[in-house]
C-alpha cells in the first residue's frame, strides 16, 4: 500500500449532453491541480472506442494506478470503463465515476453552477479514488435452472426456449391454467385467434420434460444472488387430481354460481369449473374463495378425482435466474365513464373479443341482450392518453389494432351493421396500417375527437354526442352497442410481487427495465429478467419476442456454469473487533457469525452469503467491520473533499 | 453574507437502488432543481453511518439528506432501510441537542421512479436552509 496514488481524470462531453452545460475544458484544467492527479483529459465520447483507447494509453503512458471517469451515471457505463481499465492492466475496481450528466448537466441549466458542481463531483471522486483498493470478485457455480413467473405467452415462450437451451424450467402460474390473457384474446388476424397461438405453445410445454408446470401457485420467498437464487413457491390446492377426465358432472351439481372472469363477466360459472375450452392442465379446479365444501361434487364424481381435504404445499427451488412475465390487467372504467356500468350494451373491447370468439359465451355470435346490434360505436383511448380524469398518460399500443381487427370482423360477419370508430389518433403501426385501409373499404366510419365524446342513456337508447374536429361540427350518433377500447394497466397484485422479488416500478407503475433501450429485458437487479407486458403495454407478438429475449439473456448468464459476484462485501479487522455481536443481529442474510480467531471470539463474514449492503459496517462501534469500496475512510474522504475543497 | 447570495451546501447520502436511481431519472427527465446538492452513493441506506452525517456538519455542510428505499419492503437488501430508520430516528434527536436545527437533516424515502419527490425535497430543503442561513454553532460551548 506504499505506492502513491496516480490518478487520471477523464471527462466526457457526451456530445453536447455534458459540454453544453459544463465548461469541460475549465473542469479538466481544474482537475489537473487536484491532489494525486497526474493527468486529465476531456473527450467528446469517452465511452467510444477512441475514448476508451485514450484511457488505456494514458494508463500505460503515465503509469496511472487509479482512474476517475466523469461522465454519465455509473449505472450506465461503469461496466464499460471497468473493462477498459482492466484491459490496460489495472484492477477494474480502481475506477471511480463522477456522475456529471444525470446529476449535473441534465439537471442544472446554469452553466456556471453546473461547471462548479462538476468540479466538486470530480474532486470528491478523486479523493475516493486515491483510497480505492484492488478487489477480486468471487466465483460461484450456478444452478442450471430458471424460475419463470407467469404462464402467459411471454412466460411460455421463455420456458420453451430455456428448456431447448438445456435448462430445467419451473413455470409458475398464479391462476389455475396456462394461457394468460392471450388465450382469451379473440381474433388476431382474419384466420387466427389468440387461443390458437396459446395452444401451440401449451402443446410444446406439455411434451417437454424439462418444463415443470405449477399452476394455482405463487412465489412467496425469493433470495440469493444471480446464479444462486433460492425460491419458495406455494402450490395452492386445486382439490382435483389427474383422474379428472373433464366429464363435467361435478359442475352440474355444484350449487355455487358466480360471474365468469374468463369470459370477462359475460357469463357465469360454478365454484368447480374448467376455466375455458383449451385450459391447461386438463383438469377441473375448485375456486377456494367461494367453495362451501358441501361435497356435492365429490358425490357426483365417478372417478374419485376430487379431494376437498387437499392442503397448500410449499416447494423450495434452487434456480440460477428469474424471469418475471406476469402480464397486465385490462383497464376497467369506473362506473359512469362513457356510461360503463349503466347499460348492458356498453362493453369493453375485451368483452367484445369473447363475444366474437367461437369458444366464447355466444359461440362467436355478436348477440347482446338477445339481439344483434345494428349500430356499433367503438371509443378509443379509454383509460389511455389522459382522455378522462381516471386515464393513464401512456398509449396502450394494442388497442387501435385490436379495435380495427374486431370492427372488420363485425363487418365481414354482419355486413349490414353500421360501425363507427371514435378516435383521437389511429396508431396502427407497422403492417397493421393495412387494417386502417381495409376498415375504409368496409365503410367503417372514423370520427375524430379532441374532447372525449359524451354518452347519454335515454329512453330512446344510447346516444353519443361528439365534436368532430375534421368537419368541425357537433354530431349525435344513436347506437345500440358501445365498445370501449380499454388499455392495459399494471396488475393490481404486482405490489405483492415487488415485495417478494425486490424488482422495482417505473413512473407508469409497470416494472422498470435496467435500461429501456440497452437492457430492455433485464431488471435493475442482476439475474432477474422481464418479459411481456409486465414492463408496459405490448401486443402478443412483442410479448413472445421479449419472452425469447429474456430466455436468451438468462441463458447467457447461466451458460458458463459459474458467475462472479461483486466484491463489495463486508470484511473484519480482526484486531479491532471486540466480538460485541451487534453486526451478527443486524445482518439480513445471516452472513456473520462469531468465530474463534487467535483465541478470541470475533465476527466472521461468510463471503458467499454477504450481499454487500454495509449495514454491519455502519453499526460497528469500533470500525472493525468495513465494506469494500465503501469503507468509512473512503466515504469520509468524499465528504471532506466536498466541503473543504472548494 | 446577505440571504440572496448565500448558497447552502447539502450533502446527500443515497442508496444505489432507489434514491440514486431517482436522481438519475430526474436528470434523464431533464427536471431542473437547485444545484446545491452533491450526492454520495452507497449501496444501501443501512450503510449510512451517523458519523458520516456528523462529519458533514462538522466540515461545514448546511444540510444533510439521508435517503433510501421506502419502508417497509422496498429495500434491495431486505431491511437496510428499516435499520436506517431506527438509527436516524434516534440520531435526529441528538442533532437537535447539538444545536443543529431539525430542518438541516432529512431522512427521505425516494423510490427509483420518484424523481418528482427528489426535486421537491431538494427545493424544500434549499428554501428552508436559505431562510436559516449558515450553521450557527456556539463553538466555545461545545
Amino acid at each position: 500500500m506504499s505506492i502513491e496514488p496516480r490518478v487520471g481524470v477523464f471527462i466526457c462531453h457526451c456530445g453536447h449532453n455534458i459540454a453544453s452545460k459544463v465548461d469541460v475544458k475549465t473542469v479538466s484544467e481544474y482537475a489537473k491541480k487536484l491532489p494525486n492527479v497526474i493527468v486529465s483529459h476531456d473527450y467528446v465520447f469517452m465511452c467510444s472506442t477512441v475514448g476508451q483507447e485514450l484511457i488505456k494509453e494514458e494508463i500505460k503512458k503515465h503509469n496511472l494506478n487509479r482512474v476517475v471517469v466523469a461522465a454519465c451515471s455509473p449505472s450506465m457505463h461503469e461496466p464499460t470503463f471497468r473493462s477498459a481499465i482492466e484491459s490496460a492492466g489495472l484492477n477494474k475496481y480502481l475506477l471511480e465515476m463522477a456522475n456529471i450528466r444525470e446529476h449535473c448537466s441534465w439537471a442544472h441549466s446554469d452553466r456556471e453552477a453546473a461547471t462548479k458542481k462538476a468540479m466538486d463531483l470530480i474532486r470528491m471522486a478523486v479523493a475516493k479514488a486515491a483510497l480505492l483498493e484492488p478487489l477480486e470478485e468471487t466465483e460461484f457455480q450456478t444452478y442450471p435452472a430458471v424460475l419463470v413467473l407467469g404462464g402467459g405467452v411471454a412466460g411460455m415462450r421463455a420456458a420453451i426456449d430455456l428448456a431447448e437451451y438445456g435448462f430445467e424450467v419451473y413455470l409458475v402460474e398464479k391462476s389455475p391454467t396456462l394461457g394468460g390473457r392471450a388465450a382469451l384474446t379473440g381474433w388476431l388476424e382474419s384466420d387466427r385467434r389468440g387461443a390458437d397461438v396459446v395452444n401451440n405453445l401449451i402443446n410444446k410445454i406439455a411434451e417437454n420434460r424439462k418444463i415443470h408446470v405449477f399452476t394455482n401457485s405463487e412465489l412467496i420467498e425469493f433470495g440469493g444472488f444471480p446464479g444462486n437464487f433460492k425460491a419458495k413457491i406455494r402450490i395452492n390446492p386445486r382439490y382435483i387430481n389427474e383422474k379428472c377426465i373433464l366429464c363435467g358432472e361435478c359442475e352440474v351439481e355444484c350449487p355455487i354460481e358466480l360471474s365468469d372472469e374468463y369470459q370477462y363477466g359475460l357469463s357465469r360459472r360454478k365454484a368447480i369449473y374448467y376455466p375455458f375450452k383449451t385450459a391447461y392442465p386438463l383438469m377441473y379446479v375448485i375456486d377456494q374463495r367461494v367453495c362451501i365444501k358441501c361435497g356435492e361434487c365429490v358425490k357426483a364424481c365417478r372417478f374419485n378425482a376430487i379431494d376437498l381435504s387437499e392442503q397448500p404445499k410449499l416447494l423450495d427451488l434452487n434456480v440460477g435466474a428469474l424471469i418475471i412475465a406476469t402480464g397486465y390487467d385490462p383497464y376497467i372504467p369506473p362506473k359512469g365513464e362513457y356510461a360503463y356500468g349503466l347499460h348492458n350494451n356498453v362493453i369493453t373491447l375485451f368483452q367484445l373479443e369473447r363475444l366474437l370468439d367461437k369458444d366464447g359465451p355466444t359461440q362467436g355470435k355478436l348477440i347482446i341482450g338477445g339481439t344483434i346490434p345494428k349500430r356499433i360505436a367503438f371509443i378509443l383511448c379509454v383509460g389511455s392518453r389522459n382522455t378522462t380524469p381516471n386515464s393513464k398518460s401512456y398509449c396502450s399500443r394494442m388497442c387501435c389494432t385490436s379495435t380495427l381487427i374486431n370492427a372488420i370482423k363485425i363487418k365481414e360477419k354482419y355486413p349490414e351493421t353500421d360501425v363507427f370508430i371514435l378516435y383521437q389518433d389511429i396508431n396502427t403501426y407497422g403492417n397493421d396500417e393495412s387494417l386502417y385501409e381495409r376498415a375504409g373499404e368496409h365503410l367503417i366510419k372514423f370520427i375524430k375527437f379532441e374532447e372525449p365524446p359524451v354518452v347519454d342513456i335515454g329512453p330512446e337508447g344510447i346516444l353519443i354526442d361528439v365534436y368532430e374536429v375534421t368537419i368541425q361540427e357537433e354530431i349525435s350518433i344513436p347506437v345500440d352497442l358501445i365498445v370501449l377500447s380499454v388499455g392495459m394497466i399494471p396488475r393490481r397484485d404486482l405490489i405483492d410481487l415487488l415485495a417478494v422479488t425486490r424488482a422495482s416500478c417505473g413512473t407508469d407503475g409497470f416494472l422498470r427495465e435496467a435500461h429501456l433501450k440497452l437492457n430492455p429485458v433485464e431488471a435493475p437487479t442482476q439475474g432477474i429478467f422481464l418479459a411481456g407486458s409486465v414492463t408496459g403495454p405490448k401486443n402478443i407478438i412483442e410479448s413472445i419476442r421479449t419472452g425469447s429475449a429474456a430466455a436468451s439473456k438468462a441463458a447467457a448468464l447461466l451458460s458458463k456454469g459459474k458467475v462472479k459476484t461483486e466484491p463489495f462485501v463486508a470484511t473484519v479487522n480482526d484486531e479491532l473487533c471486540s466480538g460485541c455481536r451487534i453486526c451478527v443481529g443486524l445482518c439480513p442474510y445471516k452472513a456473520i457469525s462469531l468465530k474463534e480467531i487467535n483465541g478470541r471470539m470475533i465476527a466472521y463474514v461468510e463471503r458467499a452469503l454477504c450481499m454487500g449492503c454495509g449495514t454491519c459496517s455502519a453499526a460497528c462501534p469500533s470500525g472493525a467491520m468495513q465494506q469494500y469500496s465503501f469503507k468509512d475512510r473512503q466515504v469520509l474522504a468524499q465528504v471532506l473533499a466536498l466541503i473543504k475543497g472548494d | 453574507m446577505s440571504s440572496n447570495d448565500y448558497e447552502p451546501k447539502i450533502v446527500v447520502f443515497a442508496c444505489n437502488w432507489c434514491t440514486y436511481a431517482a436522481v438519475d431519472l430526474a436528470g434523464t427527465s431533464r427536471m431542473q432543481y437547485p444545484p446545491n446538492v452533491r450526492v454520495i452513493r452507497v449501496m444501501c441506506s443501512g450503510r449510512i453511518d451517523p458519523q458520516f452525517v456528523l462529519a458533514a456538519f462538522e466540515q461545514g455542510a448546511d444540510g444533510v439528506i439521508v435517503a433510501g428505499c421506502h419502508p417497509p419492503s422496498d429495500c434491495h437488501y431486505i431491511s437496510g432501510n428499516i435499520k436506517a430508520l431506527r438509527r436516524y430516528s434516534l440520531f435526529r434527536r441528538l442533532l437537535e441537542e447539538l444545536g443543529i436545527e431539525k430542518e438541516r437533516f432529512r431522512l427521505e424515502w425516494i423510490s427509483a421512479s420518484e424523481a418528482n419527490k427528489w426535486v421537491q425535497v431538494v427545493n424544500e430543503m434549499v428554501r428552508d436552509l436559505k431562510r436559516l442561513g449558515p450553521v450557527k454553532l456556539e463553538v466555545e460551548a461545545v
